[in-house]
């Protein structure tokens, strides 16, 4: 039991890290990027690329963030700009509707043009022993950048001028350019470091399990029920519940089983959709 | 200070401000009265750049900034203080105070400056906006605004959904910053508060500025009497 909870708290971590991705760029820009999972996988891509090409790890990983962070920008600044001239919910239905076809597009090619590229991470040395239970290296490395991850994001959102100005856009945009703050350079931070935490996603994945070309879906979905669950544009939320599935997940999936473990994590998004609207930690409009 | 031109605004082309056309002074306090729904709000917000202006200009310190977004706008030192207040819910005063200063760090000497002007928001620097009283948003938006340290501040009905007594207080920290040199624009319908304040004003009725004077003047004015000072 030990073991699967822990299993559970690895895989919840990086759930978290994936879903504030998600939901920042949701609650900034009020996109809901559904190419997010490609993002992520094209990052990954990169970096096995790159260690096909004989760079060392650290530089495949290097150059996989950046990809990923170049993914973002781009999305930025071309297929985003007729979305961010709408507003409200036509801006998030149409959003939803390019991000999807550009996910299909990114699918297609990647399917056609490298169909057996995939992304894994060797992290050699022995298990290290947790609570009695056996830990591979490459959980403990994923976990323990995911916690980095968090603890930056937290000091970047508190501490930081720039965080501050992050917060105050998702709170009341009008105001925010009042104080002479730019939205639109803001919603391109956002999405550059959204692109850069799929990929860092991606690379604490593949430490444990293969990421390949098609994996994109699953990750979108994975960040999707993570977000709803959360709360929209709360990071805290986005922590809290990917903990909370990632336990959920690891535990259904050893004593009920795989197939039904997808069907149990969305019936937690369902269900917080209707009991809490708003997430666990996510504000109420 | 600010001068403004045969400036329209409205809102998806229907112009709700028609062609008008006031100035500031340094050193001026100038009201703009008006009824519910004369165009005080869509002036103040299209010259301030949060809304498109659809012709005209609006000079500032020597710049036309119609068309020029807010943000920008704030920098070259026009600070906006909307009706709406547009706080941010969940942080606190400190936060507010140190986000008005952007892109800057703020500056300790304004930071007291604006904390003597308002002791309620030093007593309250760890409280969020959303769970403070309307007057102390309203203290909490005008503070925000300070901190950029503007030279012409522009408040559109500073004193809406306040109780007489803090509307008066409102007009005395206005006063206050009057005497440090601050210029100020005012739009307001509780119309003798701003009068006694204000050296000038302007009439605005159905978007059009029907006319201007010196507050004694508008103050002996028939129409004006009748229409904003309850006097038959």
């Amino acid at each position: 039991m030990t073991a699967v909870i822990l299993d559970g708290i690895v895989l919840g971590l990086q759930f978290g890290v994936l879903a504030v991705g998600l939901t920042l760029v949701y609650g900034l820009g009020g996109v809901l990027n559904l190419a997010y999972g490609q993002m992520a996988v094209v990052a990954a891509i990169a970096a096995a690329l790159g260690m096909d090409a004989g760079l060392p790890a650290g530089a495949a990983v290097g150059v996989g963030l950046l990809v990923g962070g170049v993914f973002g920008l781009l999305l930025d600044t071309t297929l985003l700009r007729p979305v961010y001239r709408l507003r409200g919910e036509a801006r998030v239905l149409l959003s939803l509707l390019l991000t999807l076809g550009l996910a299909f597009v990114v699918d297609g090619l990647l399917t056609w043009q490298l169909p057996l590229e995939a992304l894994t991470l060797h992290i050699g040395g022995g298990a290290v022993e947790i609570l009695g239970v056996p830990m591979r290296r490459g959980s403990l490395w994923a976990s323990g950048i995911s916690v980095a991850v968090f603890v930056s994001l937290f000091f970047f959102f508190r501490g930081t001028m720039l965080g501050r100005a992050v917060r105050s856009i998702i709170q009341d945009e009008e105001g925010a350019r009042l104080v002479g703050i730019d939205p639109n350079r803001m919603r391109t931070l956002i999405l550059v470091s959204s692109g850069v935490l799929a990929g860092l996603v991606a690379v604490t994945r593949s430490m444990t399990i293969p990421v390949t070309v098609t994996s994109g879906i699953s990750i979108t979905i994975f960040a999707l029920i993570v977000t709803v669950v959360g709360g929209l544009g709360s990071v805290a939320g986005a922590f809290l519940a990917g903990l909370l599935l990632g336990i959920i997940n690891s535990v259904s999936s050893f004593y009920i089983g795989t197939f039904l473990t997808l069907i149990i994590l969305l019936s937690a998004a369902a269900l917080t959709i209707l009991i809490r609207p708003s997430g666990l930690l996510g504000t109420p409009e | 200070m600010l001068e403004v031109r045969d400036f329209s605004a409205g809102y998806q082309g229907n112009d709700v401000v028609h062609d008008v056309s006031f100035h500031v002074d340094k050193g001026e306090a100038v009201m703009i009265i008006g009824s519910n729904g004369a165009g005080k709000t869509t002036l103040f917000r299209a010259m301030c750049g949060l809304l498109r202006a659809s012709s005209g200009v609006v000079l500032f310190k020597g710049h036309d900034v119609a068309g020029t977004p807010a943000q920008r706008v704030v920098r070259l030192g026009m600070g906006f203080v909307p009706a709406e207040r547009h706080l941010f819910p969940r942080m606190t005063v400190q936060e507010h105070l140190s986000l008005g200063a952007y892109p800057k760090r703020p500056d300790p000497e304004t930071m007291s400056i604006v904390l003597d002007l308002f002791p309620r928001l030093a007593e309250r620097r760890r409280q969020r906006a959303g769970t403070m009283s309307g007057g102390e948003q309203q203290m909490l938006a005008v503070g925000r605004a300070l901190m950029s340290r503007p030279r012409l501040l522009v408040l559109d009905e500073p004193t809406t959904g306040l109780a007489p007594k803090l509307a008066h207080e409102a007009y005395e920290a206005l006063e206050v910053l009057r005497r440090q040199g601050l210029t100020l624009l005012v739009a307001e319908q509780q119309v003798p508060l701003a009068m006694a304040f204000c050296d000038r004003g302007y009439v605005l009725e159905n978007g059009v500025i029907r006319f201007g004077g010196t507050s004694e003047e508008l103050a002996k004015n028939p129409e004006v009497r009748r229409a904003y000072l309850g006097v038959t």
